[in-house]
């Protein structure tokens, strides 16, 4: 694969990943989460200029503008949906009050949000990400995992699972119990601050 | 003329829907739209880019009306509040199908000056992929196909002879001889795969 193309394809992962935690903070109206989609932004702000120095320095080399600007545009397009993210979670953050529409809103939806606690005789528990083979075998996505007091976002094939680990999903409503049964008991979220 | 074309400044009118359901309907509309948009690009299709355009144009007839169903809901400062916040989230979904459409307006420039995205598309987490089912397999739901084969992926459009039908629900008849757009995981689409009898 070509440096932009790897780049674009961090990009893409990186919005699509900032939209499942926006949708998260929004359901469990958790604040770290909502930060972190705005940390996110960050990076993709800077990696949005950087894929657009990359093409205009290839445009330079080849000639061929039109391809640049097949760049500059489809990464101007994840840059805005990396925005949308923000702008779901900008709700979180200023506090405004939860309309109870949202946690059934985001019930009522082809892909739905959920967690579930690591308990201690899961068979989950010491496994990898990548072993587990969850998309396929359950339907589901871990997205962030919840780690004592720490918090990690789209973790990566080798992540190992412990006991105690908070794991939030995304995926279609029927794979949520299968989901929950597999990886130990369903979380109660501590009432919102 | 094109339906999305048709539909474009088609006149507003309220219509009795609840916020819930105008609210599930663009965020469903807003994670669909992106996966077409990128299955559009990847298997050069302007009927998937005009399906992408069609949508677009339903998001903006779906902002109007949950705006005048919030406006009506409501009562007090607090509803005020509450409310605002759910247009700022339905806000969010519509900038994210306009995204997509400008996604499928790169379909304009020529093949040989359009990258090879293939990479992009192709590899990672999640993934755009085309499926045939086998001729003569015989029906089955797409409920079924999901429980069987994979849960891990979604079919988002179905090319049947010149047809195409977007968006299937979970009890739409498969046959043999149609083709399966997908997004999901790319084991999952080889599980899937594996359980049609697809070779390769």
């Amino acid at each position: 694969m070509k440096d932009i193309d790897e780049k674009f394809l961090d990009l893409k992962e990186k919005a699509s990943l900032m939209l499942d935690l926006a949708y998260s903070s929004l359901l469990y109206d958790n604040r770290v989460i909502a930060r972190e989609v705005y940390n996110l932004e960050d990076e993709v702000d800077r990696e949005h200029t950087e894929l657009q120095r990359m093409a205009i320095e290839d445009a330079a080399e080849d000639g061929d503008i039109e391809k640049a600007l097949v760049y500059v545009k489809l990464a101007t397009a994840l840059e805005v949906i990396a925005d949308s993210a923000r702008e779901i979670s900008d709700i979180v953050l200023r506090d405004m009050d939860m309309h109870p529409i949202f946690q059934q809103s985001l019930r009522d939806s082809d892909t739905i949000i959920t967690s579930a606690v690591v308990s201690e005789h899961s068979p989950t528990a010491g496994k990898k990400l990548m072993e587990l083979r969850l998309p396929a075998e359950v339907g589901m996505w871990v997205i962030a995992v919840k780690r004592g007091k720490r918090w990690i976002y789209g973790p990566d094939g080798d992540f190992t699972l412990k006991t105690g680990d908070i794991l939030i999903a995304r995926g279609p409503t029927e794979s949520e119990d299968e989901f929950v049964k597999l990886i130990g008991r369903k979380v109660e979220w501590e009432a919102p601050e | 003329m094109k339906l999305w074309k048709k539909k474009e400044f088609e006149e507003v009118e309220y219509r009795p829907k609840t916020v819930r359901e105008i609210l599930t309907d663009m965020k469903d509309t807003s994670e669909l739209i992106v996966d077409l948009a990128y299955a559009a690009l990847l298997f050069n299709s302007r009927e998937i880019a005009d399906e992408v355009r069609l949508l677009e144009v339903e998001m903006d007839e779906l902002k109007y009306q949950l705006q005048m169903t919030a406006m009506m809901a409501a009562r007090d400062p607090e509803d005020a509040e509450k409310l605002a916040a759910v247009l700022q989230v339905a806000n969010a979904t519509e900038h994210i199908s306009n995204a997509a459409a400008d996604i499928v307006a790169l379909l304009e420039t020529p093949l040989e000056h359009r990258p090879v995205l293939f990479s992009i598309l192709k590899e990672g987490d999640e993934i755009i992929a085309f499926v045939w089912v086998p001729k003569g397999r015989q029906r089955e739901s797409l409920e079924s196909l999901y429980e069987k084969g994979s849960s891990g992926l979604r079919v988002i459009a179905i090319k049947r002879g010149k047809r195409w039908i977007y968006d299937p629900e979970d009890d739409f008849t498969v046959r043999g001889g149609d083709g399966l757009v997908i997004s999901g995981a790319e084991n999952a689409i080889k599980q899937l795969k594996e359980y049609l009898g697809v070779r390769k």
